[in-house]
């Protein structure tokens, strides 16, 4: 009757030691069985009740490699699905070449659950407000997925299609984020906004990645988090500036443009309106940021 | 000034050691052979009458042994007064808050009486509700208690002076609403508890209780029991703040009950979400302020008219509603006073007792109220304070507000002097105003808060001082230490004025079996009046080991003294022997000689005007002025507060270590209060029931604090002492705000002052970009 938090319920716990066991279990059991890495946000939505409870978790901590970052300069980074969320923070590839995914990785939540959490974790859960999301909408990355029909790769964009949904079928799993090499030139930033100073969800969350010639816009890149049902890209904004010699009126109108195109909600958190308000801020800080020596 | 060999000196807490190394036990740490858990099943409906509830397939589930509904407590009832006994273990005919209990299940694990909880069905016809507290003492309002038909559960009408003519002569009256916030606790340890009904016919529990003799008292009363055969066991206890931890919890009736029927020992553990939902949070309350001033901003009378939301039930209330009103007339002089208050049943959660307890609403409103018409009148905030604020009262002498509570001793005046001189004030001007977005501002407050508070019935607290044969000491109270340091203090009170180390006094906590009765630790009362208590029961237990040292020496007892664990002749000092050598001598010293110091605090019962509002809320009162250095962001309406100077008259810190932490605790929380923390509610649900969405402040919002002691030595405390923590609790808030509207310009009467507020009082004034 009352649905508190509560202890675990009962599941059965599968440690495979090869991504074919994992994959083949996924196939055997389907929905019945969850993947479990950091178990950060998965095990609060089981003792919260929030998520369908399944007969196993699959355990993928077992697995040797998958927590592998890699760079280089044609292929980009690889971020493997175990890779922590700490791992992306102090990652000096990261911190050179991906400053949004530096900032994103570490303005999320404690220490001590981004010791624990895997940044593909935070994908996968897909919720609106995830910081990582943002920065890898703007930086054009893809998912790797594999699973039962074999592997897919799907662009950042198509991955979320709502509220803790995503295109991931039953028995596939998420294999590998890749980020592209950045431009030459590019600046990117991640903005988050939230009521505290530290282990807080974002209100709302601005990444925007670009580069700029001569004070020309080359390209630009904005994506927003929990200001929709998934994270998104606005492209209106973006198209503002491309190509467009850059100026404080031309921001102005491009951050008006992702305030006018996000759809936030309602609720304890924050009020649309609010949200909307801060798009425009943190927008025009990020562009600024991005654009503007 | 006397010297003193313990008291003031930095010591570690008694507590200290075990409590870093992991090894105190809280009461969801115990456990006995056989015992069973119990959960609370609860309604999640805010107002409903109760048709039937059906405990049937619940009992069938295998792993239950016991399963209690209201009937099973005979229609016993509990509250703060007499006339308002009002809230029964479990919801009898109706539930009048969101999740209020309805049964407790006794099982062999937490799973299978988690499960069993779900199988209680109850069929329920839901009522109209009423969350507003302005509303519900509409005519017309759904009536939330039947006793109270117009849902006012609490109201007071106090007049002193003559508040019209004031106005009516004065120079500059406003009138202004404000409200706080439904601001939480945010202990660690929820609550908890460990029961065995023993089948003679006695209970014993291991309580997280603050104050362990209330539930002493709820636990003979529902269960008819003589108080000699409840014995409450305090274990530590992980934060209190007032309010749950005073009183009893369903869980706890229904523990001792399913003990009673099942033969085991039960514990229950409430979850952190649970606690937040259900469990007893602070007032908001409404105040509508009415100031008066003359010409040079002297206060001429003040009116307050408060609209408290109470709740499901009364608790604590009434004494709530006392403290809200009978502090207005400090630290300021005010010569005509008139305070309405009236708390309404309303379909939320209870509300009672919190840290900084009724005043904190009150203070707020005036404090801000005076610095609006301050800036009116054109005068500065240090000179406004200045003029009203009240003297230090000459050594003897008394001042006595408009309410007839009595001042011996009051630092405001030297608080707000020494706050002027600190750099964070005198060098505000110097300081940057604006960075980038960020416009910085600085604020002052000045307030008062009582110490030693009483409400009704038993007053007194009592200590044991017991002497062991090797010189070391036991020491026996009824005060409870839930966090505050107190156990601390009174060793070292102990330790004074017995002459002995600190190291030497061991602290026994409450066992209602063996330590005295005490009222509990609630409005800032453990170390004045336990420390009372022990202070007169060290010297009781030293005169008797002079008496016997004289003897032994042949010299009067008077011309002996004990410092350092070291006893001497006074004009003699090189006659001296060990402490334990004199523990010896008089632990032997006849046959069956038993050294046992006894004390009580010599705090009475005289009963508090609730009628009227006279009288004194406490024994003294602390003074406290405080100065915040807050960054707004004037895009994003994100504060970001960098500085707290605390002032704060304590008559003596008697562990400077634990006053200060008090005062940095007490200002954090009321930090929170002023800019982050708020339940927010839909029709009587929590929807933020949670640490991440309940936002109090983390160690990265905190700002630098500088804490510096007024010492006054206030004749009634042990050696000078009065309350630290709850008086920078209520400090901080006006203290915030003003500090915000130095920097934005605008004045905040709605706490907490949160960011979108703060945009949105931008925007009104036309100072946001977009």
């Amino acid at each position: 009757m009352s649905q508190f938090y509560r202890r675990l319920p009962r599941l059965q716990y599968f440690l495979p030691k090869t991504l074919d066991e994992a994959l083949s279990f996924l196939k055997e059991h389907k929905a019945a069985a969850r993947l479990f890495a950091g178990g950060t946000d998965l095990v609060p939505q089981l003792k919260k009740r929030e998520t369908d409870i399944p007969l196993y978790l699959v355990d993928l901590k077992g697995i040797q490699g998958l927590d592998a970052i890699t760079y280089d300069e044609v292929a980009g980074l690889k971020i493997g699905p175990l890779a922590t969320i700490s791992a992306i923070a102090t990652c000096p590839f990261v911190q050179d070449h991906y400053p949004s995914l530096f900032q994103a990785a570490s303005s999320m939540a404690s220490p001590q659950v981004r010791n624990r959490g895997t940044f593909a974790g935070n994908i996968c859960s897909a919720v609106p407000s995830a910081d990582s999301a943002p920065a890898l909408l703007a930086l054009e990355a893809s998912v790797r997925l594999l699973g039962r029909k074999g592997e897919r790769e799907v662009p950042i964009g198509q991955f979320f299609t709502g509220p803790r949904k995503t295109v991931l079928e039953a028995d596939e799993m998420l294999l590998e984020i890749g980020v592209p090499s950045p431009k030459p030139g590019s600046r990117g930033v991640y903005l988050k906004l939230s009521p505290r100073h530290s282990m807080d969800l974002a209100i709302v969350g601005v990444a925007a990645v670009g580069t700029c010639e001569d004070g020309m816009c080359k390209d630009i890149k904005i994506a927003l988090g929990a200001v929709a049902p998934t994270p998104i890209r606005v492209p209106a904004a973006e198209a503002t500036l491309e190509g467009k010699r850059v100026t404080p009126g031309i921001i102005e109108e491009a951050s008006q443009k992702a305030a006018s195109q996000c759809s936030p909600i309602d609720d304890h958190r924050a009020s649309q309106e609010y949200r909307r308000d801060m798009v425009y801020i943190l927008a025009r800080r990020a562009l600024n940021r991005v654009l503007v020596q | 000034m006397k010297e003193y060999t313990v008291i003031g000196q930095r010591v570690p807490r008694i507590d200290g050691r075990e409590k870093v190394m992991g090894q105190a036990k809280y009461a969801a740490d115990y456990s006995l052979p056989g015992m069973l858990f119990c959960k609370v099943a609860r309604l999640p409906v805010a107002h409903a009458r109760i048709l039937n509830i059906d405990t049937s397939k619940a009992e069938r589930l295998p792993g239950v042994k016991a399963v209690v509904t209201a009937k099973d407590f005979n229609g016993w009832t509990w509250g703060f007064m007499a006339n308002t006994r009002d809230e029964p273990p479990l919801a009898m005919d109706k539930v009048r808050y969101y999740m209020e209990a309805v049964a407790g299940v006794a099982a062999i694990d937490e799973d299978i009486a988690e499960e069993a909880c779900d199988l209680i069905k109850v069929d329920y016809e839901e009522l109209p509700a009423v969350f507003d507290p302005e509303e519900a003492i509409q005519e017309g309002a759904p009536v939330v208690h039947d006793y109270r038909p117009n849902n006012v559960s609490v109201e007071y009408h106090w007049n002193f002076g003559d508040v019209e003519k004031a106005f009516a002569e004065s120079h500059l009256v406003r009138e202004d609403r404000f409200r706080t916030s439904r601001a939480t606790k945010g202990y660690l340890e929820p609550p908890a508890s460990l029961a065995w009904y023993d089948p003679a016919g006695s209970i014993t529990v291991w309580a997280a209780k603050q104050s362990p003799y209330f539930h002493y008292r709820h636990l003979a009363a529902c269960f008819g029991l003589p108080l000699s055969k409840i014995r409450v066991i305090q274990p530590f206890i992980g934060g209190g703040f007032g309010g749950t931890k005073n009183d009893s919890v369903a869980g706890d009736f229904c523990a001792v009950l399913l003990s009673r029927m099942t033969g085991k020992p039960v514990k229950f553990i409430y979850t952190q979400e649970e606690e937040l939902t259900v469990s007893k949070r602070r007032h908001s309350m409404i105040v509508y302020n009415k100031m008066g001033m003359s010409k040079d901003g002297l206060i001429t009378a003040i009116q307050s008219r408060v609209i408290a939301d109470g709740g499901g039930y009364t608790a604590v209330s009434p004494l709530t509603m006392y403290l809200t009103g009978c502090c207005t007339p400090l630290p300021y002089r005010l010569p005509n006073y008139k305070y309405d208050c009236y708390r309404a049943f309303t379909n939320n959660p209870i509300c009672a007792a919190m840290r900084g307890h009724g005043v904190t609403h009150t203070r707020f409103a005036c404090e801000i109220q005076m610095e609006m018409m301050a800036e009116e009148l054109g005068i500065d905030p240090v000179e406004i304070r200045m003029r009203n604020a009240i003297d230090n009262p000459k050594p003897g002498e008394i001042y006595r507000t408009i309410n007839d509570m009595t001042l011996k001793t009051c630092g405001i005046k030297e608080a707000i002097q020494t706050l002027v001189r600190d750099p964070l004030w005198a060098q505000k001007d110097e300081a940057p105003k604006q960075d980038g977005s960020v416009s910085y501002g600085v604020g002052m407050s000045a307030t008062s808060y009582l110490g030693g508070a009483r409400q009704l019935g038993h007053q007194s607290c009592a200590a044991t001082v017991r002497i062991c044969e090797d010189g070391t000491v036991n020491l026996i109270t009824g005060a409870t230490d839930c966090g505050q340091g107190s156990d601390t203090v009174l060793a070292m009170i102990a330790a004074e004025e017995l002459g002995v180390r600190y190291q030497d006094i061991d602290f026994k906590m409450v066992d209602s079996a063996y330590t005295p009765v005490d009222p509990g630790s609630y409005g800032s009362r453990v170390t004045v009046l336990a420390g009372q208590a022990v202070q007169t029961a060290a010297a009781d237990a030293k005169k008797q080991l002079l008496d016997i040292l004289g003897r032994e020496w042949k010299v009067n007892p008077g011309e002996i003294e004990i410092k350092n664990a070291e006893v001497y002749h006074k004009s003699n000092p090189s006659r001296r022997i060990p402490f334990d050598k004199l523990a010896k001598i008089a632990c032997y010293s006849g046959s069956g000689a038993v050294i046992i110091g006894k004390g009580y605090s010599g705090y009475g019962i005289e009963p508090l005007g609730f009628e009227n509002g006279r009288g004194n809320a406490g024994t003294s009162f602390s003074f406290t002025a405080q100065t915040t250095r807050a960054g707004v962001d004037m895009e994003t309406g994100h504060v970001t507060i960098s500085d707290f100077v605390i002032a704060h008259d304590c008559g003596r810190p008697l562990n400077p270590i634990g006053a200060e932490s008090q005062n940095e605790g007490g200002a954090v929380q009321g930090m929170g209060q002023a800019i982050y923390e708020d339940f927010i509610m839909d029709r009587g649900k929590t929807l933020n029931p949670t640490f991440l969405d309940y936002k109090m402040p983390r160690s990265t919002d905190v700002p630098n604090i500088k804490v510096i002691d007024i010492i006054t030595d206030d004749p009634d405390g042990p050696f000078g002492a009065k309350e630290a923590s709850e008086g920078s609790h209520v400090s901080a808030p006006p203290s915030v705000v003003a500090a915000i509207h130095d920097a934005t310009g605008i004045w905040f009467k709605e706490q907490p002052v949160t960011a979108e507020k703060i945009v949105k009082g931008l925007k009104e004034k036309g100072k946001w970009p977009r």
